[in-house]
């Protein structure tokens, strides 16, 4: 089936080269990325290499669309399971030098009032920036996470989709058969949220296993879709509708297992990932007011689960060789996410994109890290200099019941149609299990190289 | 006596046939292009767009616009970016409910989200370029501006009518000043003004017949400060177009137009 795949692959390429003057159209990109960690402490990350290719028909009817990637991404090579160079979202760990991925590979068909998608598709429902709260349908790759924009983190799922059109309404359904997990980093690759495991053993030379997890059937049953019913107007509104797995990471905890092995210390965090369904009902709008673009969206969601407190998960202070039973660190209970943003132009080509959302947690027991209310305010400056030949993004986030910060700042020179260079820097402050503070040890400065045609 | 009063009329008529011409007001002028660019509206434009900064260096953009009349409604607008690779694709939707009343959305391909835009941001640059939103929009709704008859000057041999036009809405410029081609009813040159300062010069040359209708193939627009300028030049335009309202959507701005 693999050799199936990369036959296909070499195929596109090869009519991607052959007929792009008849009927498609090809674009692509090579981005060369180095990371200059700021913590002496942090993880390292080697240079990066990644390629896009996207192909398009020309517009008919009839559509394909393909959007490949691959390259290596620069996280330190480590002896996971799935060494596979085309990557099927098979697995929550992958290695990913290298690696070849569809993000995107879709055949379509449309008339006037329908059309039908069937491929690997990326959705892009809700309407808030970083987490929209209706947008469920894609798990996310959370191997670079923050560090990536949100659409780069989405994974391509298998899916069929249909859009029914008239007038200023739409109605979209979509079904994805097979189930595609989220996307984690190892225990100690640089983005783990779990890199404070690590810490606690850093006395030690610790060689950390890691357990892929169980994933659900890939039968029907496991299956996820959604229905989003739009309309336009003065006010853009919609009402989304999704049930299936919930694309968010919840760990679950098993058993710690320390051990001597060849002369290393081998453990065994005992945490895999697990994977629950849920419901979710959700409305977002759009509309603008005076110089202001206004956007919401709200989610009530059935059935999601949350770990507890890592503090509670059984972890010893002060760990031997041994098995340690872990405690159960999950909850289950339904929340209600909202959120507001808002641009302003606040002169030609500088917009503030400003965005609070927050996540009320239903039935929030005591043993749970996230509070009953959790906030974040998100503010955005883009700036754009000489005919948006020098490009600036100032980026904050700020998490208030944590004390939870992000700032990120980044430079883009364009120099030609081809060519761009960027300099980017990113800190994070907070306590430990905070969204931002778990990563406060990933400060960093990365230079970026882009060719793209 | 009879034939002297008549020859007197007939001289008196003569001599007032360049004062009638002259004596057309700023909003008959407009008018005059309104109703051409009513008939423009149903069209589809390839062309291409190139940034000159002001030290030589230029970037070059290609794209394909299509609108059409709407009536009874006023018009739609769709633009989308074939090239350079980074903005391919981006697109530009304007549904005009009436000349004074539009919605406009920007479309991002490395988001996959569509935005709306204040119509207080039609005067921004548009995508970088020394052209704003309005320009790539239909025509406006007279009654929102004023209109002035300067003088009448010849631009690149052409006579022309110099119209002051004087916003009665909030825009980002104080006034602009038209130089719209007699007989032909489009702008050769136009000067923006912030109070009394030029800051944008547009200039529209090369203006063919294509089906009856004069078109300039190449368009100028330049930002006196900072010497940036952006040239656009129409590789290929069709007229009379009929396409349908579906090309006019969101959804359409998100497949990169048909």
């Amino acid at each position: 089936m693999k050799k199936l795949w990369m036959a296909a692959v070499v195929l596109i390429f090869w009519a991607s080269g052959s007929y792009a003057e008849d009927f498609l159209s090809v674009s692509g990109k090579l981005h060369l990325r180095g990371v200059v960690p700021l913590h002496s402490e942090s993880v390292t990350e080697y240079p990066s290499l990644l390629g896009q290719l996207k192909v398009d028909t020309k517009p008919s009817p009839l559509r394909f669309h393909m959007w490949l990637e691959g390259g290596w991404d620069g996280s330190v090579t480590l002896p996971v399971e799935d060494h596979s160079t085309l990557k099927f979202g098979d697995r929550v760990y992958q290695s990913t030098t290298p690696f070849l991925e569809f993000k995107e590979l879709y055949g379509s068909y449309s008339t006037d009032w329908l059309e039908v998608r069937a491929g690997i598709q990326r959705f892009a429902w809700g309407r808030l920036d970083e987490y929209p709260v209706n947008d469920l349908l894609n798990p996310w790759d959370y191997s670079q996470f923050l560090r990536k924009p949100l659409e780069d983190r989405k994974i391509g799922v298998p899916s069929l989709s249909t859009r029914l059109s008239h007038d200023t309404w739409s109605l979209d359904a979509v079904w994805v058969p097979v189930f595609i997990p989220y996307r984690l980093p190892l225990s100690t690759e640089r983005w783990s949220p779990f890199n404070q495991m690590v810490a606690r053993f850093n006395n030690l030379p610790v060689n950390f296993l890691t357990s892929d997890a169980d994933l659900p059937s890939r039968n029907l049953a496991s299956g996820s879709g959604g229905l989003r019913l739009s309309k336009t107007g003065i006010v853009d509104w919609n009402i989304n509708l999704f049930h299936g797995y919930d694309p968010r990471p919840v760990m679950k905890a098993t058993q710690l297992i320390i051990a001597p092995v060849a002369g290393q210390v081998a453990v065994e965090p005992g945490t895999v990932a697990d994977f629950h369904k849920m419901s979710s009902f959700g409305v977002d709008a759009a509309f603008v007011t005076g110089p202001w673009s206004l956007r919401a969206e709200a989610a009530y969601a059935i059935g999601r689960y949350f770990n507890t407190n890592l503090e509670r998960w059984g972890y010893p202070a002060v760990p031997a060789f041994g098995v340690y039973p872990l405690a159960p660190n999950e909850h289950k209970s339904d929340s209600l996410e909202y959120g507001v943003g808002a641009d302003y132009r606040v002169f030609e080509d500088c917009l503030l994109t400003m965005q609070a959302q927050q996540t009320v947690i239903l039935d929030r027991p005591d043993s749970l890290y996230q509070q009953k209310f959790e906030t974040i305010f998100w503010a955005n400056l883009r700036n754009g200099f000489l005919n948006q030949r020098i490009l600036t993004n100032l980026n904050a986030a700020y998490n208030p019941e944590h004390g939870g910060v992000m700032a990120r700042a980044n430079v883009w020179y364009v120099l030609s149609d081809f060519w761009k260079v960027g300099i980017a820097a990113v800190g994070f402050w907070g306590p430990d299990q905070s969204l931002f503070g778990r990563y406060k040890t990933n400060d960093q400065v990365e230079v970026d190289l882009v060719f793209s045609w | 006596m009879t034939d002297k009063r008549i020859l007197f009329f007939l001289l008196a008529a003569l001599l007032l046939v360049p004062t009638w011409a002259h004596a057309m007001s700023g909003r008959e002028i407009f008018e005059k292009m309104h109703e051409l660019r009513l008939r423009m509206l149903n069209q589809k434009t390839e062309a291409t767009m190139v940034l000159y900064d002001r030290g030589g260096g230029k970037r070059v953009r290609t794209l394909t616009q299509y609108s059409k009349n709407a009536a009874p409604e006023a018009y739609k607008v769709l633009l989308i970016f074939n090239s350079p690779a980074d903005l391919k694709n981006v697109g530009f939707l304007a549904h005009a409910r009436t000349f004074s009343d539009r919605s406009l959305w920007a479309y991002f391909p490395e988001f996959k989200r569509i935005r709306r835009i204040p119509t207080s941001a039609q005067d921004d640059s548009f995508f970088g370029s020394d052209f704003s939103y309005d320009d790539f929009s239909g025509p406006p709704n007279l009654d929102d501006y004023a209109f002035k008859v300067l003088r009448e000057e010849t631009i690149d041999d052409k006579p022309c009518y110099v119209v002051e036009v004087t916003p009665k809405i909030p825009r980002k410029y104080s006034k602009y000043i038209a130089w719209v081609a007699k007989n032909l009813w489009v702008s050769a040159k136009v000067e923006f003004y912030r109070e009394k300062e030029l800051y944008r010069l547009g200039r529209f040359r090369d203006i063919r017949l294509v089906d009856g209708l004069p078109t300039p193939f190449i368009l100028e627009m330049q930002n006196i400060k900072s010497k940036h300028r952006t040239v656009v030049t129409v590789d290929k335009i069709t007229y009379r177009t009929s396409f349908p309202d579906d090309l006019f959507t969101q959804r359409a701005l998100e497949r990169g137009g048909r």
